[in-house]
């Protein structure tokens, strides 16, 4: 086998992609097949690639720059995980998407987004894989623009947004190889001080907000109502996560050493605990099916950063297996959500309620994949968050309480969203609905047993996708699967699970619907203001900057408007005064001209005379 | 050689005037069109005739000939836009009469070498010139003649009374002979005064401010063709080229010579500049224009190097160009709409394309943008000023070409460009006695800024 073969996961989606875009939307078939076959080819691909090392590199662009690719045991199971969930939402989608419009331009964004992860998994130069990841950029507005009416302002926010990080990330990339003197990954090696830092500090922004986290999430819950779902399930649900943590892991892990002690390390905690807690109380509070789990897809973005922050092997590999397990039950719950959007036509939850007994494969999936993520053991979102909880404690009480909050806050924000949607009175509208076509149930399906395996078996991924990344030397002889070592950690969660079930019998005993379950929570004397600015955007960062932005534009138009006052009012004023003066002073009178140039004639002599 | 240029002329008055005149009548114009054609030839290609006869002392160097090839073209065009103005054929063979005058004066101004023979064509041209505006003989022409008349004798007094004081001195009136006695006694206030009333007669012949009085008049009541010569070449070769001769081979540049020189000409800037911008009448705009682009031609000569020399006979010639053109312009506007109210017009260049095209040619070349000739003219004289320290002067020349771009645009705007009156819309292009100048003068302004670069190595200035 060549080593030309590391191009096929890039250029397999990059051609058909660009194909796809050929046919009108009247050649459906044509687009689905294309996009199927491709997705297929590409997973097949994958798997044969899975366990081999390889590099591939040729001379791009002068300079002496290398388009580098590398194969290794971390972006083995990326690169798998990326091909799978392409082939399996292109699966689901061929159904969802059917009746909409800009089919072409959808699948045609959906394989490009395919091809450029894999590409900025694959790079083993920071530039090849920012220009992958700038392209990622381009599909992720493209997809987001192609929704409902609003969804071009939202494109718009998330262009904005994640570009700044990324210019952020170039800047990083920049001083990375300026330090360095290389842009090779593998060579690149920094200690984490001065510069460093500063270096380490823009590539970690431009990999947070990747992967979604506070603060640089608000265009998510905007794009989970204004997008494509199956884009939702891919992209901030999976490959975000995918490509985030792992770049975040790489920068943490071989370009720079970060240790236990250092400030990086407790700032990248403080982001991840942050963000579980303030995520989650917002999920806590939506009456929208998507908006929540987008919600939740930021919160759970805080476990991984929170793990990886730690700097210690436990909290790392509790990352790492939680960046899996949430891509999995993440795109799951979006898969669920997509269905329900299909039979029933909303989101809403209001309009929701009791189509669990006429949708129960969906409910089903629902109920493992919303267990997973709430950490009910034995499905595989428990180990994940025990390794992290078991590293969270090792540097500090407090980051440990923070998860275990939010640990209590999804548990209860799934216990409303199931019952809301699943249990309780039927509307009359939605009594004829039925379960999901199969082709839409096969991925949700086939992602909620993954679920289960991954939690039962937990030793397979562990010991043979998870571990390896830390390598032998890091783990010192650890092996952390099977089921978790601290029994005490144990028995907190289940009691914090416990009083999330207490608290939701309770809430649907005092409001009377599985909807209000959570409302004494929301209107809680001090939160329910807090909650009410939040949901008026009054703490997002985009609205915020877009006001400063707005002022910033506003002074600059006065000020221009000055500088034109001075040139067109002014100047124009003075010079016609004089030019009023000058006609004034020409009578026509020959007499007055010859006395004219008379003075002129004598002033010119007297001056003449008195100057020589 | 130089000699024909004056006596051929003269000749040729006298020849028209013989007793065959009714063959003269029908040959006359296009005898002159082929005596202005000559000019440029032998200006450009000059042939070593000797003359048998009547040797005058003549001498023409690069300055002169700059000047006599403005002439010539100037002439040329005048020649064309009089045979399709003037209509009646004794009129138009009186015209060319005068014209053959007003060449010989000229011609004579560039040439001679004594400053006695410089009053004397400089009062032949002008007594033609008086003629040439009152051609028609309508009030406003007279009117504008009379004054043009009355500043002229005053200067005609100071400039007979400065070459007799200067003969006292020098005994002489030949230049060479002047410059060697001023050398003497240079500072006796007597002699420092008779220049002055020297320079001031040619700066009342060039109409600067602020002796300018007589030329907004004489230039806006002219016959159209007669405009386009006075302000063309007529004042410029009196005053200017007089200016510049009698500072170049006679005077010399001293310390306050030179600030009275450029302070009179960034007063002819500026205040010309500014009273153009108030007109809304198309030729005392252009006018005023004059006055202001004579100031640049001043302050260059004010310098008193040689690259400011340089860019003032520079300017001159461009400036005898673009203003023709205008002046062509001008007359092709009034002939078809009968009058020269700018405010009366709008829109003309969809009627008019070939005039309203070389207009804004001519005017962007007057307001100094590149790559056209008075950009290049322009530049030398800022760079000049710079280079020798008038740094205050060179800032005003900068700021005052914004103000002439302002009012040459306001002229663009309102003559040529928006949307065409009601009353007007069925006028045509003019003829093309008016058209084809102007399109050879806009031809000279784009083919001599883009080959200026060229050019300034084939002139040894």
């Amino acid at each position: 086998m060549t080593d030309k073969i590391l191009l096929l996961p890039i250029i397999i989606p990059l051609v058909s992609g660009a194909m796809v875009l050929l046919f009108s939307n009247r050649f459906r078939r044509a687009i689905e097949m294309i996009s199927l076959l491709a997705a297929s080819l590409s997973l097949l691909v994958s798997i044969r690639l899975f366990k081999e090392n390889l590099s591939f590199s040729l001379p791009w662009l002068g300079q002496g720059l290398e388009f580098s690719l590398k194969l290794y045991h971390f972006s083995w199971f990326i690169l798998l995980a990326i091909a799978s969930f392409g082939f399996l939402i292109i699966l689901y989608s061929i159904l969802f998407m059917r009746n909409k419009a800009y089919l072409n331009q959808f699948y045609s964004y959906f394989l490009l987004t395919i091809s450029f992860a894999s590409g900025a998994v694959l790079a083993d130069n920071l530039l090849i894989m920012l220009f992958f990841w700038e392209g990622l950029l381009l599909t992720l507005f493209g997809m987001i623009a192609i929704g409902n009416k609003n969804a071009f302002k939202t494109a718009i926010k998330a262009f904005i947004i994640v570009g700044i990080t990324d210019l952020c990330m170039m800047a990083g990339i920049i001083l990375t190889g300026h330090l360095a003197g290389t842009l090779a990954i593998s060579k690149i090696s920094l200690s984490l001080n001065g510069l460093g830092a500063l270096a380490f500090i823009f590539l970690m922004i431009g990999a947070i907000s990747k992967a979604g986290s506070m603060p640089f999430h608000t265009w998510i819950p905007d794009a989970a109502i204004d997008a494509p779902l199956p884009f939702m399930a891919l992209v901030p649900a999976a490959f975000e996560k995918l490509l985030g943590i792992y770049f975040l892991t790489r920068i943490s892990l071989d370009m720079f050493q970060l240790s236990p002690g250092s400030w990086v390390s407790v700032m990248l905690m403080a982001i991840g605990a942050i963000t579980i807690v303030l995520a989650v109380m917002m999920a806590l509070i939506q009456k929208d099916y998507k908006r929540l789990l987008s919600y939740h897809a930021i919160s759970q973005v805080g476990y991984m950063i929170l793990g990886i922050g730690t700097a210690v092997p436990v909290g790392i590999v509790g990352g790492l297996f939680h960046m899996i397990n949430n891509a999995l039950y993440k795109s799951g719950l979006f898969l669920s959500g997509g269905c329900v959007e299909k039979q029933t036509g909303s989101t809403d939850l209001r309009e929701l309620g009791g189509i669990g007994t006429r949708m129960p494969v969906t409910f089903i999936c629902f109920i493992i994949t919303a267990v997973s993520i709430s950490g009910v053991p034995p499905f595989n979102g428990f180990f994940s968050k025990e390794l992290v909880y078991d590293g969270a404690l090792e540097r500090g009480w407090i980051f440990y309480a923070a998860a275990l909050i939010g640990s209590f806050f999804t548990a209860a924000s799934f216990l409303k969203l199931g019952h809301a949607a699943f249990l309780g009175k039927i509307s009359e509208k939605n009594k004829g609905v039925k379960e999901a076509p199969f082709l839409m149930l096969a991925p949700m399906i086939v992602v909620t047993l993954l679920c289960v395996i991954f939690g039962l078996y937990n030793q397979l991924p562990l010991r043979h996708l998870i571990q390896p990344v830390l390598g032998g030397i890091r783990m010192e002889g650890h092996d952390f699967s099977g089921f978790p070592g601290n029994m005490k950690l144990v028995l907190a969660t289940v009691a914090v699970l416990i009083a999330a079930l207490l608290n939701h019998i309770w809430g649907v005993k005092t409001k009377g619907s599985g909807l209000k379950a959570v409302d004494h929570i929301h209107h809680a004397p001090i939160l329910s203001g807090i909650y009410d600015r939040a949901e008026k955007r009054y703490f997002d960062p985009y609205d915020m900057g877009l006001k400063i932005a707005d002022l910033a534009a506003k002074i600059a138009f006065r000020c221009d408007r000055a500088v034109d006052w001075l040139y067109d009012g002014l100047a124009v004023k003075v010079t016609f005064a004089f030019t009023r003066q000058i006609r004034k002073a020409h009578t026509g009178s020959y007499s007055a001209y010859l006395a004219w140039s008379l003075i002129g004639a004598i002033l010119v002599a007297v001056f003449l005379i008195y100057s020589t | 050689m130089y000699s024909w240029f004056i006596l051929f002329p003269l000749l040729s008055v006298i020849i028209l005037n013989l007793p065959f005149r009714g063959m003269m009548n029908k040959i006359a114009i296009w005898y002159a069109l082929a005596l202005s054609i000559a000019q440029v030839y032998l200006v450009l290609f000059p042939v070593n005739i000797v003359m048998p006869f009547l040797q005058l002392n003549l001498n023409a160097d690069i300055i002169s000939r700059a000047v006599l090839l403005c002439i010539a073209i100037v002439l040329f065009v005048t020649i064309l836009s009089a045979k399709y103005l003037i209509k009646k054929e004794d009129k138009l063979f009186n015209f060319v009469n005068l014209l053959f005058i007003c060449l010989a004066g000229m011609n004579g101004v560039t040439l001679v070498t004594d400053i006695f023979s410089l009053y004397v064509f400089i009062e032949i041209t002008a007594v033609a010139s008086y003629t040439l505006i009152s051609f028609y003989k309508d009030k406003d022409a007279f009117e504008a003649a009379f004054k043009y008349i009355m500043l002229s004798a005053m200067a005609s007094a100071m400039m007979l009374a400065g070459i007799a004081l200067i003969m006292l001195i020098s005994g002489d009136t030949g230049f060479f002979a002047i410059r060697e006695a001023l050398k003497v006694s240079p500072h006796s206030s007597l002699i420092v005064f008779a220049i002055a009333i020297f320079i001031c007669a040619l700066f009342i012949k060039g109409g600067l401010m602020p002796f300018h009085g007589w030329l907004p008049d004489a230039y806006s009541a002219a016959p159209a063709p007669v405009s386009v010569l006075l302000a063309g070449v007529v004042t410029k070769t009196l005053g200017i080229y007089g200016l510049i001769r009698i500072m170049v081979s006679v005077i010399g540049f001293d310390g306050p010579l030179k600030q009275a020189l450029l302070f009179i000409g960034a007063l002819s800037i500026v205040v010309g500049a500014l009273a153009a911008l108030g007109q809304s009448d198309f030729k005392r705009m252009l006018a005023y224009s004059s006055i202001s682009q004579v100031g640049y031609i001043i302050i260059g000569l004010g310098t008193g190097t040689a690259l400011g020399i340089f860019g003032a006979v520079f300017h001159l010639f461009n400036h005898a160009i673009f203003k023709s053109s205008l002046f062509l312009n001008s007359a092709a506007v009034e002939s078809r709409l009968g009058t020269r109210d700018m405010d009366k017009m709008n829109g003309l260049a969809s009627k008019m394309p070939v005039t309203g095209i070389t207009s804004v040619i001519s005017c962007l070349s007057a307001a100094g943008l590149p790559p056209l000739a008075g950009f290049w003219s322009k530049l030398i004289i800022i760079v000049a000023l710079w280079v020798s320290g008038y740094r205050v002067y060179a800032v005003v020349a900068i700021m005052a070409s914004v103000i002439t771009l302002a009012y040459f645009l306001s002229l663009q705007r309102r003559v040529f460009f928006g949307r065409i009156k009601e009353d007007s819309m069925n006028i045509k292009e003019a003829g093309i006695g008016l058209t084809l100048p102007a399109v050879i003068l806009t031809a000279i302004i784009i083919g001599v800024g883009i080959a200026f670069p060229f050019l300034r190595d084939a002139i040894k200035f």
